[in-house]
């Protein structure tokens, strides 16, 4: 399965008898175009105007020009949180990415009970940005957590993972890799997709588990890596919940866990600065566009679409 | 991939999605009309919103409340409109923002004069004919008003107390301090003490520095005050750099517990406090905190006098509101809205389900009437703060716009001081700027 060859092919021109049933198409996408335009690009469009204003939500915006990004070069405590969130993309996601394809290619070797496992690691990723299993993580992380009881087993003295700020943001790191079970189960199908034929050859030639993984599979499945790569980086700069949970919405201890949305979350609400809030809006949306956009012109060199002429 | 683009828009589209509607609503926001509105009650049926933070407890006494209005002025319905504290200033912001703010406010003092001077509430005296506020000491009243005008009615007075396990001090063998003449040092010592005694397995005191009502009354034992009356920042770098040099101190004492443990208990709120808990003798808490305190901890908790340099307290203890009610400055129904103030404040029906519950009552003759109906503790935190009456002075300066944010700052400050990326007088120098900023920010 190759998702962005697929959508290459259909790109082409096309007939006119298939017309008609666009126009149906059309009108069955509408509610969601009509959904997409209210409550998406109404909004953003908003957001961009009220980035070129004083607003502080209880008397009408004020026009300031590029005030709020003036601003931004001076604004410490938003340099810190860029910082945390680049931590946390960069180091969690590649992380994230590696257990799961790692799983995934265990669970392919034919398995007992596959949909049992794939089930069983599939859940942390339907639950890992809820409430609920932020307020776990501080159980489970705190003084007189799980992580520490089982540290005392072993005669270790653990400590407060989630209120020191050298171990905070590294708690959150485990908890986005925890929820590996969504790119795991894209890996997983991409894996199927791999005719065994090329695997048969491979071993007639005499390539060993470890040639045929290095020269079969990966390059075969640079497309999907790539594409949970994309997925998976857009999801982290955008982390919200977790530190807001976890850090009792400070962004503590001493600022360790302060995502860049929660500290514009921060601005916007706690200091009634929503001109600010939606400037810096506007520079995430920046960051993650080039940050995506470096990745496309990267995958030229490393993704490998096996439907390439 | 199309959902991927909805999930990359999702922030932009949350911090827009208020504002489209803010946008829309930008019109009605002018400033409120300076002629006294006309009283009268209307005969057609009557819709009034009417929001409050707080906890169950105070949902479910605030609607027997609602009921028991209702019942007595059947054309009037009340909507109300709960959270917590936790999310109730975003929602308010949002909703004013949405040009849809509650007719009845329940206002803190930190947010009063932010709120006032962006025109959201309403001048209070222009509802003198139905709202009596005679009955409230002329102090009292006093802070609700700013530049003279009265954008809110004080519901509760509190102050700030240590407050002492007596269970916990009993099973170490400590006496408890004599408060009338305690010093911060025999304070520290006393921690430290309990502290030792217990082996490690309770703190002596809970740390302080992350709400500005410790600071409040550091500031006023060293005559001064966090703001000027001009609403400017009046603290100095000297006042904040000992502040957090005496936590500090008392840190190194042994009198606190490590600063990991005290962040993580105060990012779980009071309920996950050392105090709540049982495992500290001793704890920096406003007096109306001291009844859900006990009910969690349900050993004996007794409200202390903040201890002073000198051991005397002449003039720097003072009453807070605790809150206020406040009222919309755009609402339709004038009349209606000073009839349920009316009833908040000042009916003998409303202070019967009220008690306490909202901080010792501010009107004095609620507060005689209610005091013999209340439980044990509620007496004590009465005859705590009566006891207080002769060294009590002004009130501090009013909080000037913008200075909401005031706790995040603080809290941010103290982390870095207890975990020692920055000393107290780094401290003290970042701190007032970013104070400083906040207040400009706001200046409208």
């Amino acid at each position: 399965m190759s998702a962005l060859g697929e959508l290459r092919r259909i790109k082409g021109s096309t007939p006119p008898k298939q017309r008609n049933q666009n126009r149906a198409a059309f009108l069955f996408l509408l509610p969601w175009f009509l959904g997409l335009a209210l409550v998406t690009i109404g909004p953003m469009a908003a957001s961009l105007g009220l980035s070129f204003t004083r607003y502080n939500l209880l008397s009408p915006p004020r026009f300031n020009g590029i005030d709020n990004f003036v601003r931004m070069l001076e604004d410490e405590r938003l340099h810190t949180s860029l910082g945390v969130t680049f931590q946390y993309v960069f180091i969690s996601v590649p992380l994230q990415l590696g257990l799961a394809l790692l799983l995934a290619v265990a669970l392919d070797r034919g398995l007992r009970g596959l949909s049992f496992y794939r089930s069983a690691f599939y859940l942390p990723s339907l639950l890992g940005a809820s409430v609920a299993i932020a307020m776990l993580w501080r159980q489970i992380f705190g003084v007189d957590g799980l992580v520490n009881t089982v540290l005392a087993w072993f005669g270790i003295e653990g400590q407060g993972w989630i209120s020191n700020p050298d171990t905070a943001l590294g708690t959150l790191m485990v908890l986005n890799v925890w929820t590996f079970g969504s790119p795991m189960v894209i890996f997983l199908a991409g894996l199927r997709q791999i005719p065994a034929m090329y695997y048969e050859a491979a071993a007639v030639d005499g390539a060993s588990r470890r040639q045929q993984f290095w020269r079969i599979t990966m390059p075969l499945l640079t497309p999907i890596i790539f594409f949970n790569l994309i997925l998976q980086l857009i999801g982290a700069f955008q982390s919200f919940t977790q530190a807001f949970i976890v850090s009792g919405g400070t962004g503590g201890p001493v600022d360790s866990t302060l995502f860049y949305t929660l500290y514009l979350y921060q601005r916007g609400f706690a200091n009634l600065d929503m001109g600010y809030a939606s400037a810096m809006a506007w520079l995430l949306l920046v960051i993650i566009a080039a940050f995506t956009a470096i990745n496309f012109w990267a995958s030229k060199y490393w993704v490998f679409y096996d439907d390439q002429d | 991939m199309r959902g991927n683009l909805r999930r990359r828009l999702g922030v932009v589209a949350a911090i827009g999605a208020a504002t489209t509607l803010a946008l829309t609503a930008c019109a009605g926001n002018a400033a409120p009309a300076d002629e006294a509105p006309e009283l009268e009650l209307s005969d057609e049926p009557v819709t009034l919103s009417f929001t409050w933070w707080g906890n169950d407890t105070r949902h479910a006494i605030t609607e027997e409340l609602i009921a028991a209005f209702e019942e007595e002025h059947p054309n009037i319905t009340i909507e109300p409109q709960y959270t917590d504290w936790a999310g109730y200033w975003d929602k308010l912001s949002t909703s004013v923002a949405a040009g849809d703010i509650p007719d009845i406010i329940q206002m803190d003092e930190k947010q009063l004069s932010t709120y006032a001077a962006n025109g959201v509430l309403m001048d209070l005296g222009g509802l003198s004919s139905v709202l009596s506020t005679g009955d409230y000491p002329a102090a009292v009243l006093g802070t609700g008003a700013l530049d003279g005008t009265q954008y809110g009615v004080p519901v509760g007075i509190n102050s700030y107390t240590i407050i002492a396990n007596r269970d916990l001090l009993d099973q170490y063998g400590v006496d408890l301090p004599d408060d009338e003449t305690w010093t911060w040092d025999d304070f520290v010592d006393t921690a430290a003490e309990v502290a030792e005694a217990s082996g490690g397995a309770i703190a002596g005191t809970q740390s302080w520095g992350f709400e500005d009502g410790g600071l409040n009354n550091w500031l006023r034992q060293r005559d001064s005050a966090l703001y000027t009356t001009d609403g400017e920042v009046a603290a100095t770098e000297e006042d904040l750099e000992s502040w957090w040099e005496f936590l500090l101190e008392a840190t190194k004492a042994g009198a606190t517990p490590a600063p990991s443990a005290t962040i993580e208990r105060e990012s779980g709120g009071l309920a996950e406090s050392f105090t709540a808990t049982n495992q500290s003798a001793f704890g920096p808490w406003w007096s109306n905190q001291v009844q859900a305190l006990r009910d969690a901890s349900g050993q004996d908790l007794v409200a202390l006098r903040v201890p002073s340099t000198d051991g005397a307290s002449d003039g720097w203890p003072y009453y807070k509101p605790s809150m206020f009610w406040s009222a919309s400055s755009k609402t339709e129904h004038p009349a209606e809205v000073a009839t349920f103030l009316d009833y908040l404040a000042n009916s003998e029906d409303a202070a019967d389900l009220l008690l306490a519950e909202r901080g010792v009552p501010a009107n004095e003759r609620i507060r005689d009437y209610i005091t013999p109906k209340l439980d044990d503790v509620n007496q004590t935190v009465v005859g705590f703060l009566d006891d207080l009456a002769p060294e009590v002075g002004d009130a501090p300066p009013a909080t000037p716009p913008g200075g909401g944010a005031i706790e995040a700052i603080i809290d941010q400050h103290t982390q870095k001081v207890l975990f020692g990326e920055l000393t107290p007088d780094q401290a003290a120098t970042s701190f007032l700027a970013e104070l400083q900023q906040a207040l400009d920010d706001a200046a409208v």
